[in-house]
């Protein structure tokens, strides 16, 4: 089972969906000194660095096995306490949009930092919940302003990020308490990024993992650009998508993509080897 | 082997506008972050803003960025047996 499911989910399906994780009481007010002294604002901290400093990569530079496993230990206890990321499917996310109130459209921090986004082209983030009420008071966090969105324009805007191949997920900040929906995508996503070029885990697994049909699937590869994990390619030998189901996070983005349907998701419990693969 | 990826911030006025060198780099190692804190109330001024080789771990030593910079800001150098 999920950790976090285990740990928060009183009962719910998923974690994600008990509404008590996205409460008020569980909503911290922002500390003024404590955030600005914070890894956030380093400048080495930038692309959502914040708990991984250049230490972790000298260190695989020189092989230095033992010193990796002891930053990603720490980087992970540390963001796993305050701010990490789960991926969730397309049709989760649209559940969470009828559940939440407010969801406010801002600016992602990750793109900006990345490739330095005009505030305008880069509104794929969301923010839930009692906290979009104080935005104005931290301009930078929320550069660009806020969009306030009703139920429907934000599923509205979630389907169409889903449509464009961004992956959707969900941040806590201060765990358990949810209030970010992202629509990821590698290399500048922080999270995918550090969780797939360091296998430090920032990012969990969804709760499913794409499986093909092949009956159905006519190696058109239109999914194969949908994946964000690296998990997907093309085998021209079989001429079908292939998918490397212990690498698949589970998003469904090559499920949307493919008309043939030959791509489902399965729950990852029922998969005895993947049911702890997070 | 790592690269010592080095930004002189003084020269570098504004890369949240100019953002050449986050752009051209393949790998996309360059990052922006700033020299000061999130303040309240306040949205911080361009100027400083900074660009720092953070994913230096996928740099191919292409030189690219060095290359784009319109101020010579940028340095990108590997060194044998020194990491950084």
């Amino acid at each position: 089972m999920c950790d976090w499911c285990e740990k928060y989910g009183d009962g719910y399906e998923r974690w994600y969906f008990n509404p008590a994780n996205y409460a008020r009481r569980l909503y911290k007010i922002r500390r003024e000194e404590a955030e600005s002294s914070g890894a956030e604002t380093n400048p080495q901290a930038a692309g959502g660095m914040a708990v991984i400093g250049p230490d972790f990569q000298e260190a695989r530079d020189q092989g230095d096995l033992e010193k990796m496993q002891e930053i990603k230990q720490k980087a992970e206890a540390a963001s796993w306490l305050t701010h990490f990321g789960q991926v969730i499917t397309l049709e989760e996310a649209l559940k969470i949009a009828d559940m939440i109130y407010p969801i406010g459209l801002m600016t992602c921090s990750c793109r900006r930092s990345m490739q330095g986004y005009p505030s305008e082209e880069n509104f794929t983030c969301m923010g839930m919940g009692p906290g979009m009420y104080k935005w104005e008071r931290w301009p930078d966090t929320y550069r660009g302003g806020m969009h306030y969105l009703t139920p429907d324009e934000a599923k509205e805007v979630i389907t169409k990020m889903n449509k464009r191949g961004l992956v959707q997920t969900v941040f806590t900040f201060g765990t358990p308490y949810l209030a970010g929906l992202c629509n990821c995508d590698y290399p500048d996503c922080a999270f995918i990024r550090t969780t797939v070029d360091f296998g430090i885990k920032l990012l969990w697994k969804g709760h499913y993992v794409a499986k093909i049909d092949p009956e159905l699937c006519t190696g058109c590869a239109s999914c194969v650009s949908r994946c964000q994990f690296k998990a997907l390619n093309y085998s021209p030998s079989k001429n079908m998508a292939y998918i490397d189901q212990f690498q698949c996070f589970g998003c469904g983005l090559c499920v949307t993509e493919c008309d043939q349907g030959a791509i489902s998701l399965v729950e990852r419990a029922k998969l005895p080897a993947l049911a702890n693969v997070w | 082997m790592l690269p010592t990826i080095t930004v002189d911030d003084e020269k570098c006025g504004d890369p949240l506008s100019c953002r050449k060198c986050l752009l051209i780099c393949q790998t996309h190692v360059l990052g922006l972050g700033t020299s000061v804190g999130v303040k309240k109330y306040r949205e911080t001024d361009p100027q400083y803003f900074v660009v720092r080789g953070v994913r230096f771990d996928k740099c191919t030593g292409c030189m690219d960025c060095v290359e784009v910079c319109p101020n010579n800001a940028i340095q990108v150098s590997f060194s044998e047996g020194g990491a950084r």
